[in-house]
């Protein structure tokens, strides 16, 4: 117990230190910035911050609309005797490495997508989030699933004795009812998708802009982190890294407590898979 | 109307769950395919006899025998640091008396399970740094490091699923034996943890499958391409997810991707049966308290 | 019948051959130096050395399975810090040190191969040469289409390296100029991603490591020079630099009979072999 609080603790302590340099010495604004070019002293973080946020963000997009579409698909839409074994997949596809979504969209879908779009490397955006989209949602299937599971057990039996099918019963009924597990899947999704970095760093092609099309490379943070990790331990590129570090886990932070507080009460299914 | 928006949804719902199916199907099938014809002794070994390779008396070379070695250490490892703090603070979570501390206990496992894994790694790179300028000079990423840090981020799953087991249980089952004069230490000995040791086990493999497979942290601290089977927890290793990932930039040949395929598979299929080990264990421990859908 | 003279000369070309194929009791093997040794080298930098390293340390490794070997990439900014902090034992750079990386961390350097950096693309691209200037303005992102500089109507897609990479240093200093790189351009982690890059994309342009090209990607002449090793040798390609192997402080004996294998005979083939030039001690 200790352990898990003293090494949150430690964590934020050392991302804190080794970013110091930046507070300090004055650089905030550099660091604060929209250019990447370390050899000219310009070592701006900020188009990563925006691409990490994009790329979550159209990464949730795609999924959960799936994602809800899949619950609802479970809970009346579809037949029922489906149920089982899609819910059966979805837990299972939590145990795919994120590597080999990203190893499979390398060799796949990278070139598919420089074929259709002839102006795009394949290296894009685009193909970034679409493999993020299917890593992120058996997270937003099984957080949903969990919600609607609870509602379910209290209000099916009024809802048939009231005449509803069960298809009217998840539109009507579970659906509005679980609105707030809708709101905490869609928030740990993007956190998911945010916290990832093997599949951005593989197929988003790490160019340090901010992207005018879907079609164009992107960096995100964490991408950032990897890329530039072990490059010379003075120089403020390297500690624009821990300040990378630092906003990702202040964000991720900020979500978990927006979260708890969302979800007081009830309590938060397992965050991730 | 009613109807007509029914209907619409349910058409959306099936759209949704074909688009996923056929997905999934895609990526399995694609992975299957490819991933199969590279499935041989070859793969494992390259050209080093495969019983030599296995007792170590020979190296391996384009094989990816150190790899799979590697990830396997690197699991027992991470897991053997993570799990007994894991089930103990679960179970403090769980049966012992709420107090203020539990609060903020609770809520740091949570932020815990929030830190992406990069972020992770960077910590254990930078504890590192700071070792090397502080107390150790000797100080180095390697196999340890990593399998701390792997042992961080499957904390907090080890900690939510053993707390959510054993509070999952029927409450008759935790007031039975209070009931009968035990003291708390001797229901959780001899109810609960019997009761829910199948739900506990089945998160632990899954913190296991999580450790196998996560390629972030062990890319910040220690992991190589080249390597040879792990010299010590001191050294640095080779690792599967690692390998997969660096095949896929710089494979030299197409012999090369077809290993990364292999690969893909052959984790593919680690974490897929560590995973259906657990499921299969959740299922039978919710069939035995007849709740059947409360643990999924 | 034979005349003396024709058959001094058999002899004599007899014994080369027999000395040529059976090595010589007083030559010693290059491998021998390992036979006492035992320990670790962990090995990390530059890309375009891995190959070479790679296989450097299978030899050895087979030799003597009581030393271990581990290669790792990341680029030359990596191999310098590594080693510098004491991470790796030998920090590879395809690039010169600086003075002030050479002070700070106490570096020794060791040269052990030429290598020149080519401009290439895809083989399915119809080009295949370009001026500098033509080079520069396509990195900067002035040149967008391959009809402009006479390929097909197709975008120009850019692939560039981290800013860890030793050559991209030397491709940006020597051709660019020092001039600036669009920030579309997408990156790549080493000299070997950069090859896979180019090979699929028939609309790409990188540049990489002459020991990296062979039939999977094109090098291009440059302002009318042919990227080969020999030019890079000779001068007649400019684009070129070497490939160092640094160490922190004085080599161990370990080390320093890894740098001499390297620069040896043994060493030296192994360098041909990928493609690198190698330079006799």
């Amino acid at each position: 117990m200790v352990i898990s609080c003293a090494s949150v603790l430690a964590i934020l302590g050392f991302l804190a230190y080794f970013a110091l340099p930046i507070f300090a010495g004055g650089h905030l604004g550099e660091i604060f910035s929209w250019e990447w070019r370390p050899f000219q002293g310009q070592c701006g973080i900020l188009p990563m911050a925006v691409g990490s946020f994009l790329l979550a963000v159209t990464a949730m997009g795609l999924a959960y609309p799936l994602g809800l579409g899949i619950c609802g698909f479970a809970h009346g839409l579809g037949p029922r005797w489906l149920r089982r074994p899609l819910l059966g997949l979805i837990h299972f596809l939590t145990s795919i490495p994120t590597v080999i979504y990203g190893f499979v969209s390398v060799i796949f879908l990278v070139p598919l997508v420089r074929g259709i779009f002839p102006e795009s490397t394949g290296y894009s955006w685009l193909t970034a989030a679409l493999t993020l989209s299917l890593m992120v949602l058996p997270t937003i299937v099984l957080l949903i699933q969990a919600q609607l599971q609870q509602v379910d057990g209290r209000v099916r039996l009024a809802s048939a004795a009231l005449g509803f099918s069960p298809a009217q019963t998840f539109l009507w009924v579970l659906g509005p009812q679980a609105s707030r597990g809708l709101w905490a899947a869609a928030v740990l999704g993007f956190s998911r998708a945010l916290g990832d970095t093997i599949i951005a760093l593989m197929v988003a092609g790490n160019a340090p802009q901010v992207p005018h099309s879907l079609l164009d490379s992107i960096r995100t943070l964490t991408a950032h982190i990897a890329l530039v990790v072990a490059t010379d331990s003075t120089s403020q590129a390297y500690q624009s890294i821990f300040a990378s570090g630092l906003i990702l886990f202040m964000v991720t932070t900020a979500i978990n407590l927006t979260l708890r507080r969302l979800q007081s009460g009830t309590r938060p299914a397992a965050s991730h898979d | 109307m009613i109807k007509r928006l029914t209907s619409l949804a349910q058409a959306c719902s099936w759209l949704a769950v074909v688009t996923t199916l056929g997905l999934v199907l895609l990526l399995l099938g694609f992975l299957g395919l490819r991933g199969f014809d590279a499935l041989n002794p070859a793969l494992f070994f390259g050209k080093t006899p495969a019983w030599a390779a296995i007792t170590a008396r020979l190296p391996v070379w384009h094989g990816i025998w150190p790899a799979c070695v590697g990830t396997v250490t690197l699991v027992l490892l991470a897991s053997l640091l993570a799990i007994p703090l894991g089930l103990a603070s679960g179970i403090y979570l769980a049966s012992y008396a709420p107090g203020p501390w539990k609060r903020w206990f609770a809520l740091a496992v949570e932020l815990l399970a929030a830190i992406p894994s990069i972020v992770m790694g960077l910590f254990g790179f930078a504890l590192i740094l700071f070792l090397k300028k502080t107390l150790a000079p000797q100080a180095n990423t390697c196999l340890l490091l990593s399998a701390g840090c792997l042992a961080l981020l499957v904390l907090p799953y080890l900690i939510l699923m053993t707390q959510t087991t054993l509070e999952a249980l029927p409450s008759e089952l935790r007031l039975t034996g209070l009931s009968l004069g035990f003291t708390p230490w001797q229901n959780l000995v001899h109810i609960l943890l019997p009761a829910g040791g199948r739900g506990i086990l089945s998160g632990v493999i899954l913190a296991v499958g999580r450790a196998a497979e996560d390629t972030a942290v062990i890319l910040l601290t220690g992991v190589v391409a080249n390597a040879g089977l792990p010299s010590g927890i001191l050294g640095k290793y080779e690792a599967l997810p690692f390998h997969i990932f660096y095949l896929a930039a710089e494979a030299r040949s197409d012999a090369e991707l077809a290993q990364g395929f292999g690969a893909a598979l052959v984790l593919l299929l680690l974490t897929a049966a560590l995973f259906l080990g657990a499921y299969y264990l959740q299922n039978t421990l919710a069939k035995a308290w007849k709740q059947k859908d409360l643990l999924i | 019948m034979l005349s003396r003279k024709k058959a001094a000369l058999v002899l004599i070309l007899m014994l080369t051959v027999i000395l040529g194929t059976v090595p010589p009791l007083w030559a010693q093997d290059p491998l021998a130096p390992f036979k006492t040794l035992e320990g670790k080298i962990d090995i990390a930098g530059g890309t375009a050395h891995i190959p070479v390293m790679t296989e450097a340390a299978e030899q050895i490794m087979k030799a003597n399975p009581k030393i271990r070997i581990t290669v790792a990439g990341g680029g030359s900014g990596v191999g310098v810090q590594k080693v510098g902090s004491g991470l790796v034992d030998i920090g590879n750079t395809g690039r010169a040190l600086t003075p002030a990386e050479v002070s700070k961390y106490g570096l020794k350097t060791f040269p052990f191969a030429i290598d020149g950096v080519a401009v290439a693309l895809n083989p399915q691209n119809p080009v295949s040469a370009l001026t500098s200037q033509q080079v520069r303005d396509i990195f900067a992102g002035k040149i967008k289409n391959w009809k402009e500089v006479g390929g097909a109507d197709a975008p120009i897609h850019l692939f560039t390296r981290d800013e860890a990479s030793g050559t991209r240093e030397t491709f940006w200093k020597k051709l660019l100029k020092k001039g600036p790189i669009d920030a579309k351009a997408n990156i790549v982690a080493s000299n070997g991603a950069m090859k896979m890059a180019l090979a699929q994309d028939s609309r790409a342009i990188g540049y990489l490591g002459i020991g990296f090209v062979d039939q999977k990607v094109k090098a291009i002449k440059l302002d009318g020079a042919e990227p080969t090793q020999e030019n890079a040798k000779s001068g007649a390609y400019q684009v070129t630099r070497l490939l160092f192997m640094n160490t922190k402080g004085d080599p161990q004996p370990l080390l320093l009979a890894f740098i001499n294998y390297i620069k040896g005979p043994r060493g030296a083939k192994i360098i041909q072999k990928h493609g690198f030039i190698p330079i006799q001690k």
